[in-house]
């Protein structure tokens, strides 16, 4: 097992996000205590441990919705502690959430919650609506395009462009958030449980787009439960548990060390054959 | 096909165009009307962007339809400003006052935002009804003349209501263009969801600010054209019982969709025109119509109408099914 302190703000270029001693309580309660990790340019890095660890508290505190009460994190070695969570996501960090949040006002269709998507490319204004709209029109339809094209980068049709998001199966809902947070052509995707409610068959497929997004370059931050998916997809695992560091590793060192066992893996890492370890 | 969409509002254009001159010649008491029902179309549609777009409750909207009108009667009754460039002054104050209020308000979300808006709307009822010396206080701003443009005295009420109508037609246009257009496509992220917004790059703050000043110096111009017809506005033209008005007609006609808006302004301000006839009973057909449309029919009158539409399609499909192969 290794432990990664590095001082230097993770400026050395290895790592794409650097999380250094972040810690958050709310109101007396820590959800996070001294938390420092890095997540290494492309790679798929998975943030897993039990309920309540502070795994979602965490992914909010690194995409800017919440602020830590100590601690930085640091992207491509700059300081985004303190921005907000645009200012964030203009730097190429996009999320996901835990409960599918699309947007359904005014009914927004799917194509409309996938322009929304590409708000950092389109950057719209009132002015350019009024006057300029020779230009928007040919922007909607460059838009249009590569929402069909991330469509079918995620594996849904691109003629549900026009349905409601309330219409799609679950599982779809969840690719829809995927495609549209792609959008933008993030450098770095911050995923918060995207297969917890998926099937199995809907989970291979889920770790094969997973494998795709990495292909194209883009660094991945998983928080998921599914040990399976975690083991078959990560280059690293860091484990949270009471808001603390438990560990961080490759697979196999974590999945043979002895506390993250007693702490989490439990009963799930016997059930998936958890082979010889030492104690 | 295009034509056939639009032909429905083809007619209406040509309605409103060609009425001062056929039925407003028999009646040209329905011309005032009409310069009304434009006002509030103006202020509904306004309200729309930021209600029914945005999100963001107002109920204070009011408040800048009275700076427009106060802005511009105080400038060209006392000191003798031309009326457009009062018009534009007061688009102006309206506009500013917002971006200057709306930082801070604008922080405020659901129920807090409401009691806030309803609160400005009061303020400034109340600042005007004090400063008598400037604005004519409670008994109200008198001898605002008659708009002016390019040499042209519109004292007549048929070349004001072409101007007025003119300007609607603008703001409808603009108000639609905005709504289409990628700008309102971040208002309608806002509206669903501020925080997943923001993880895409949307700076809510800055949208609901801009949208709040646009919407404000609408009501601004609806304010100006206001003072600039009656001649005398009040306090009491722009208390909180008119920005309910506004909001009730927005509902009404069908929140979030401007063509909504301004169906809903037209028929709440048409609306007494028939009633009257139940004299002391009109304000219960009032109430009565309005409590079934909006139980019955939550999508507004222009859901009725796109009903209605389906409905007689429907009809149409029925008594001439089209043959396979063949796309409607």
């Amino acid at each position: 097992m290794h432990d990664e302190v590095s001082g230097d703000g993770g400026v050395n270029g290895k790592h794409l996000l650097w999380v250094e001693s972040i810690t958050k309580s709310f109101s007396g309660l820590t959800a996070l205590f001294d938390v420092s990790f890095g997540v290494e340019r492309g790679h798929i890095k998975a943030l897993i441990g039990p309920n309540g660890a502070g795994k979602t508290t965490l992914l909010n505190v690194i995409s800017g919705i919440l602020s830590p009460d100590s601690g930085h994190v640091y992207y491509r070695g700059k300081d985004l502690t303190r921005l907000r969570s645009h200012e964030i996501a203009a730097q190429g960090l996009s999320r996901t959430f835990q409960l599918v949040r699309l947007f359904t006002a005014n009914n927004a269709k799917v194509l409309d919650n996938l322009l929304v998507g590409a708000h950092l490319k389109l950057k719209p204004s009132f002015l350019k609506s009024l006057f300029l709209r020779g230009m928007i029109r040919h922007q909607n339809r460059e838009v249009r395009e590569r929402a069909d094209e991330k469509l079918r980068f995620v594996g849904l049709e691109p003629a549900l462009g026009d349905t409601l998001p309330s219409n799609l199966p679950f599982g779809n809902q969840r690719l829809l958030e995927i495609a549209r947070a792609l959008m933008a052509e993030p450098e770095m995707l911050l995923l918060d449980e995207p297969a917890s409610g998926l099937n199995d068959a809907e989970v291979e497929d889920f770790k094969n787009l997973l494998l795709a997004v990495k292909e194209k370059g883009v660094t991945i931050l998983l928080v998921e439960h599914n040990m399976k998916l975690v083991m078959d997809v990560a280059d690293e695992i860091v484990v949270l548990n009471f808001g603390r560091k438990l560990a961080e590793g490759s697979c196999n060192e974590i999945s043979s060390d002895r506390k993250v066992i007693e702490a989490y893996l439990g009963a799930d890492y016997m059930k998936w054959g958890g082979g010889n370890h030492s104690g | 096909m295009k034509v056939r969409r639009n032909i429905g509002w083809l007619i209406l254009l040509l309605f409103i165009a060609l009425f001062p001159v056929t039925l407003g010649r028999i009646s040209p008491y329905y011309n005032t009307v009409l310069i009304l029902v434009g006002i509030y179309v103006i202020l509904a549609v306004s309200l729309d962007l930021l209600i029914g777009f945005a999100g963001q409750i107002s109920v204070g909207h009011a408040a800048f339809y009275a700076m427009g009108a106060y802005t511009s009667g105080i400038l060209t009754a006392k000191h003798g400003i031309s009326p457009p460039i009062a018009l534009l002054c007061g688009l102006f104050v309206s506009g500013l006052i917002a971006w200057g209020i709306g930082r801070a308000v604008l922080r405020l979300k659901g129920y807090y935002l409401a009691m806030a808006t309803l609160g400005l709307n009061a303020v400034i009822v109340k600042l005007i009804t004090c400063f008598a010396s400037v604005t004519g206080g409670a008994s109200g701003l008198l001898n605002i003349p008659s708009f002016r443009i390019f040499g042209l005295t519109l004292q007549d009420h048929t070349y004001y209501y072409y101007f007025v109508w003119g300007l609607v037609i603008l703001v409808i246009s603009c108000c639609v263009a905005l709504a289409k257009s990628p700008f309102g496509s971040t208002l309608v992220a806002i509206h669903s969801d501020e925080e997943a917004a923001s993880t895409l790059g949307v700076d809510c703050p800055k949208y609901k600010l801009h949208v709040f000043v646009i919407s404000s110096m609408l009501a601004g111009v609806a304010g100006s054209l206001f003072a600039h017809f009656m001649g005398f506005i009040a306090p009491d033209d722009f208390d909180i019982f008119t920005s309910i008005l506004i909001l009730v007609m927005l509902f009404l006609g069908g929140v979030g969709t401007i063509y909504g808006a301004a169906l809903g302004a037209a028929f709440l301000k048409l609306l007494p025109e028939v009633t009257y006839r139940f004299q002391h009973y009109e304000l219960f057909f009032h109430g009565l119509i309005l409590i079934l449309v909006l139980i019955f029919m939550p999508k507004g009158l222009l859901g009725i109408l796109a009903n209605v539409k389906d409905w007689v399609l429907a009809f149409g499909y029925r008594s001439n099914p089209p043959s396979l192969g063949t796309e409607p």
